[in-house]
């Protein structure tokens, strides 16, 4: 009485599950206001380490974009500044990179 | 052949070393030699031009407005002494101080309207004189290698409160008509915040204008600094200069003549600039505490090309009320066109015994949340002595006047002529009838049809 799956069948089901578990982690954007504890330029990026104002976790992230790392060079953002930060965290690269404050 | 071709080559090379060298500032030798001496050092070349800046809208934060309804003619308007809500304080209000500790950590810190004045603060907005002269920061407008981190308030030895300015020779060796990033430095974080007030980034992602390598000052082209601006209906001080898209673009500036027949009622803006961004509301009557401790307006954002503008006939005049300010004009008056907006509502205090916007001293709010104490200190400081507060919302039309789309990006027959397209034709004084006859496919079908029959 027992139905026993084919096992051409089984063997698809297990191979999937297998996919599923072992597949690498997707990279994901992670989200947060930081500030800024230190910043190291270099010639085409800046390494920028900052501490998650919520958990105070430090981050480190890769700034590679021209008009942040302009701001960067010419001291328009500073270390000790509020930042909101978006990055992707397979990477490492800033996605979004702003000051909080304003006028 | 090998020898004309060796000759225009060696042609254009020279052009081009001739075109850099002309870009190069004649007085480095001078600034080298000497070194930099703020103003003084500039007026060895341009004479008068520190007197005459002192006249300009960015030394005044003000001008006679002449385009407002409810203004007097003779008063001067702007930053200075206005107030509405996407700032409720203005330079007089919220002139550069520091505030006092926040209770939760202690620390205080400096704030204020005016730190985007080009002076050192000690000499401030509209003030006159030779030291006013001496204090203009020349460089922070027109320095690529400005030094930013020495442009903080401080305390000077007599307890006043002073902004530095970076006055070293490499900066002024870098000097040459201001860079976008100049000009961004300020109009950048306006309104409490990167891209906050404008919403607008000039960048070649988002602007062809940019993409093309223009730079702000290419269009706001100064004539002994005075900035041209266009007509936003909240941006009322202006130099007397004015500037628009057909400085450059001509009143027919399409290939197909329907199109052309679009810019005798519809502008310019209102199909290439289908996008805009920024804060679109803003709460001042309520503070939340940031990770700092200290607090700031409750305000919603959305970032550069993520929400869209509304539309209104403007014939360049504003209406000005507590409760509105924004375009004037209607389809029957020929001074209008249908231009774009960027929608802002702010909330703030009204005074119930005359309906009209109170100002706000940031300095009470930040440090401790309490709007009503930033609300009783302005009234201080404006002389205001009876007024009861009470809590309201005022609309903003922002001009959309940046962020010109690339070609296939902006709105074309099929985005408007549509039900519940782009335009509001109703809103817009359109009859049942006219509408019907507007949003029919009727009006571009056989166009559109050869247009895409040649793309393919």
């Amino acid at each position: 009485m027992r139905k026993v799956l084919p096992s051409s069948i089984a063997l698809a089901l297990f191979t999937a599950s297998l996919v599923t578990i072992c597949s690498p982690a997707q990279a994901a954007e992670v989200k947060m206001i930081a500030t800024i504890e230190r910043i190291e330029l270099k010639e085409k990026s800046a390494t920028v380490t900052l501490k998650d104002t919520k958990s105070d976790k430090h981050v480190s992230v890769t700034v590679n974009d021209d008009l942040t790392l302009d701001k960067l060079r010419d001291k328009r953002i500073l270390e000790g500044d509020e930042i909101r930060l978006k990055y992707d965290d397979a990477t490492g690269v800033a996605t979004y990179f702003r000051k909080t404050a304003g006028c | 052949m090998k020898i004309l071709r060796l000759i225009t080559t060696l042609i254009a090379g020279l052009s081009l070393v001739a075109l850099v060298e002309a870009k190069d500032h004649q007085g480095k030798d001078y600034i080298q030699e000497n070194g930099y001496q703020g103003p003084a050092t500039c007026e060895v070349c341009h004479p008068g031009t520190a007197q005459a800046f002192l006249g300009t809208v960015h030394w005044k934060h003000a001008s006679k407005v002449n385009h407002v309804e409810n203004l007097d003619p003779k008063q001067e308007y702007g930053m200075k002494n206005r107030v509405y809500t996407m700032c409720n304080g203005n330079d007089i209000v919220n002139n550069l101080k520091e505030i006092p500790p926040s209770p939760t950590t202690g620390k205080t810190k400096f704030t204020g309207c005016n730190t985007c004045h080009p002076g050192n603060h000690l000499q401030d907005v509209g003030s006159t004189g030779p030291e006013a002269e001496a204090a203009i920061d020349c460089l922070v407008c027109h320095s690529t290698a400005y030094d930013f981190s020495q442009r903080k308030p401080y305390k000077d030895a007599q307890g006043r409160v002073a902004i530095g300015q970076d006055r070293s020779t490499k900066a002024a060796l870098a000097i040459g008509k201001p860079a976008p990033k100049n000009c961004m430095v300020c109009h950048d974080s306006a309104g409490g915040g990167a891209l906050v007030k404008r919403g607008f980034a000039f960048t070649a992602a988002s602007d062809v204008h940019a993409a093309k390598s223009m730079v702000c000052v290419d269009c706001h082209k100064a004539k002994d600094h005075r900035i041209p601006t266009g007509y936003d209906p909240n941006n009322w001080a202006h130099d007397g200069v004015r500037i628009s898209c057909s400085d450059c673009h001509s009143e027919k500036p399409h290939k197909d003549a329907d199109t052309n027949r679009h810019t005798a009622r519809i502008a310019c803006q209102t199909c290439h600039i289908p996008r805009t961004g920024g804060a679109f509301a803003k709460d001042f009557t309520h503070w939340e505490q940031l990770s700092d401790k200290f607090y700031e307006p409750t305000t919603l954002r959305k970032e550069t090309n993520e929400t869209t503008p509304v539309y209104a006939w403007y014939n360049k005049t504003v209406a000005n009320r507590p409760d509105f300010i924004g375009p004037k004009g209607t389809r029957k008056d020929v001074r209008s066109k249908i231009y774009p907006f960027k929608i802002f509502q702010g909330k703030a205090y009204f005074n119930k015994l005359d309906g009209k916007l109170l100002s706000m001293d940031f300095a009470p709010p930040m440090a401790t949340g309490n709007t009503l104490a930033g609300v009783a200190s302005a009234a201080n400081i404006l002389g205001i002595k009876n007024y009861v507060p009470v809590p309201g919302w005022q609309t903003i039309y922002f001009g959309s006047n940046h962020q010109v789309a690339p070609k296939d990006k902006a709105l074309t027959c099929y985005n408007c002529h549509a039900p519940n397209g782009s335009l509001n034709f109703q809103e817009l004084g359109y009859t049942s009838k006219e509408i019907k006859k507007l949003t029919s496919p009727e009006t571009y079908f056989n166009k559109i049809a050869e247009k895409m029959r040649e793309e393919w």
